[in-house]
């Protein structure tokens, strides 16, 4: 059964290699980190109203500037994890000798960042039940803003919700490495273990810190 | 002279001659002690004054009454009226009871003594001593302060600055508002000048007078002196003083943590101390209480109380519970500010939600797996 790009969730291998056989094409991978952009952007509402929140009445504009920025901030990080990935897979896979054009790689990478998605809308979901629960005062100087700022971090990192969308996150992790191993298997013809490689090392590593983060949470 | 006359007069002389001894005169009698018991007498008191006297001739001498008269010392008891002879070298005991009427000062009630000859009377004055000086009594140790519902120890010391033995002395505290033990302290007799000490544990509940009664016996008279203690609330300046210090506020999930320092600044110890955050902060799991113990003076030990606080609230109590040697509860009330600069966490955002989440994680860790397992089993 043909479900279009998104049966590369289940079946990459086969996927891939039906892509091989046409031209690179960004435009599905592209729209991809174009909603994962979006959602990331979404994410970042709750925590713009608290600071927000935070500023006193005649800074309010000064609170939606700062909304738009980091909403801005968000929608490109989404294009910037695509192309930062993509970058990566592509010198590592260097060192195996691996052969593809950079834009079939990221392609590829593109395509397995659709789990990515998935944790952004979930990701949101738990950010959205973090922050909504906060209750803000106005403050009046920056060692107060100081101030709330490490007790929000303290907050944000003792709630075991926290915790749980970190693990998530890891998980969804895993399900776009599972992709990109059969991505950068084809794009980079490389041999399944060098594909492994590849992508699980950088990747590796990048869950091994997420690890270290959410043991020092706990 | 005829003969007959010259004998009867023979005889009368011869009468005479052998009458004369068996009535002695008066002189030979006389007054060789007297006694007053008490020794002294209080304006008031009624005692017994005894007379001694005795025949110190070679017959008896008879005796008519006996009488005491005075004023400043009045007789109460019937004179001797019947009283008979007194052989020679023989001594007798007059007893009369006596009250003092009269001022301080010594008084001398006069000794009368008839004898039957009708003619003659032996007066004796007797001194009487009279002094109303009360015994002393004096507090001489006490707190420095009173608290309510804390025992203290009342030590009072009795003094006798009469001239005489007093006996039966005894304290008693009268008065209400307040506990004491033991109800009433014994002394005993006490010598001229001689002291005794009582110690009684007091407990106020209010700001009172506390009476201690003295009451001692001067012979067969009961008297009484009273030692007024006001009872005055202050604060004690050796209690224990639990100071909070080195507080750090941090939000946890569905509340807040307050980790500190609790030190006992007072000269005494301070028993059983509690540590809780106190109203409208409301105690959560893990730390609702946090319990010290035992604080000797200058000892120090950190805390650990976890609370639920609304986001609007800029200031909890953080009250500390302890009690003094004797069982007495003290609380005592630090405010610890939450400086508006910390989030409040939803006070339901902890409750049903990590289960929500964990039934995420593994539908998520399913689809994974069954995502992974399906690309590398169609490999």
């Amino acid at each position: 059964m043909d479900t279009g790009f998104l049966r590369v969730l289940f079946d990459p291998g086969r996927f891939f290699e039906a892509r091989m056989q046409g031209e690179p094409g960004l435009k599905v991978p592209a729209l991809i980190a174009i909603v994962i952009g979006l959602i990331g952007a979404a994410s970042t509402i709750p925590m713009a109203d608290i600071t927000a929140a935070m500023l006193p009445a005649e800074m309010q504009g000064l609170g939606v500037v700062m909304m738009v920025i980091s909403a801005a901030a968000a929608f490109i990080g989404g294009f910037l994890g695509w192309i930062i990935y993509s970058l990566i897979f592509y010198l590592v896979s260097m060192a195996f000798k691996g052969q593809g054009d950079l834009k079939r790689t990221v392609e590829f990478v593109g395509y397995g960042l659709l789990p990515q998605i998935f944790g952004g809308i979930i990701g949101t979901y738990f950010s959205y039940r973090l922050l909504s629960g906060l209750t803000v005062q106005p403050m009046t100087s920056p060692e107060q803003m100081v101030e709330f700022s490490e007790s929000l971090v303290a907050v944000l990192t003792t709630d075991p919700l926290a915790q749980i969308a970190g693990v998530v996150t890891i998980l969804f992790l895993v399900w776009s490495a599972n992709i990109w191993i059969f991505g950068m298997k084809y794009a980079r013809n490389l041999s399944t273990r060098n594909a492994v490689l590849t992508v699980g090392i950088p990747v590796g590593l990048y869950i091994l810190y997420m690890l270290i983060t959410l043991s020092g949470w706990l | 002279m005829k003969p007959l006359n010259t004998l009867i007069i023979s005889l009368l002389c011869a009468v005479m001659m052998l009458a004369a001894p068996i009535s002695a005169a008066p002189a030979d009698i006389a007054v060789t002690s007297s006694s007053l018991d008490p020794q002294v007498l209080m304006r008031g008191d009624t005692g017994t004054l005894a007379v001694t006297i005795q025949n110190s001739g070679t017959e008896s001498v008879a005796i008519r009454s006996a009488r005491l008269y005075g004023s400043g010392v009045v007789p109460l008891s019937d004179s001797y009226l019947q009283v008979g002879a007194l052989g020679a070298g023989n001594s007798r005991t007059f007893t009369f009871t006596v009250r003092a009427d009269g001022d301080e000062g010594i008084s001398y009630p006069v000794f009368v003594l008839e004898f039957r000859d009708g003619a003659s009377s032996l007066r004796h004055p007797v001194p009487v001593q009279v002094e109303n000086t009360p015994l002393s009594a004096s507090v001489v140790k006490k707190p420095d302060a009173f608290t309510a519902s804390r025992t203290a120890d009342i030590t009072v010391r009795v003094g006798n600055p009469r001239s005489n033995d007093v006996s039966g002395v005894q304290v008693i505290p009268q008065g209400s508002g307040f506990t004491v033990t033991p109800g009433s302290a014994f002394i005993g007799s006490l010598a001229p000048d001689a002291s005794g000490t009582v110690a009684f544990n007091l407990t106020p509940t209010t700001e009172t007078d506390v009476t201690f009664q003295v009451v001692w016996r001067n012979g067969i008279n009961t008297h009484t002196a009273d030692l007024v203690l006001p009872i005055t609330f202050g604060e004690d300046k050796r209690q224990a003083d639990p100071v909070i210090t080195n507080v750090e506020v941090t939000p946890i999930a569905g509340g807040y943590r307050i980790v500190g320092d609790v030190m006992n600044a007072g000269l005494e110890s301070a028993r059983s101390v509690v540590i809780s955050s106190g109203s409208p902060a409301m105690p959560i799991d893990p730390f609702r209480v946090y319990v010290v113990g035992t604080l000797d003076p200058d000892d120090i030990s950190s805390f650990e109380v976890t609370f639920k606080a609304d986001g609007t609230m800029a200031e909890i109590p953080v009250v500390v519970e302890y009690r003094d040697n004797d069982g007495n509860r003290y609380t005592t009330s630090t405010s610890v500010g939450l400086g508006g600069t910390t989030p409040a966490p939803h006070e339901k955002q902890g409750e049903g939600m990590p289960a929500t989440g964990i039934a995420i994680v593994v539908v998520v860790l399913a689809v994974v797996i069954g995502a992974v397992y399906h690309s590398w089993r169609r490999k």
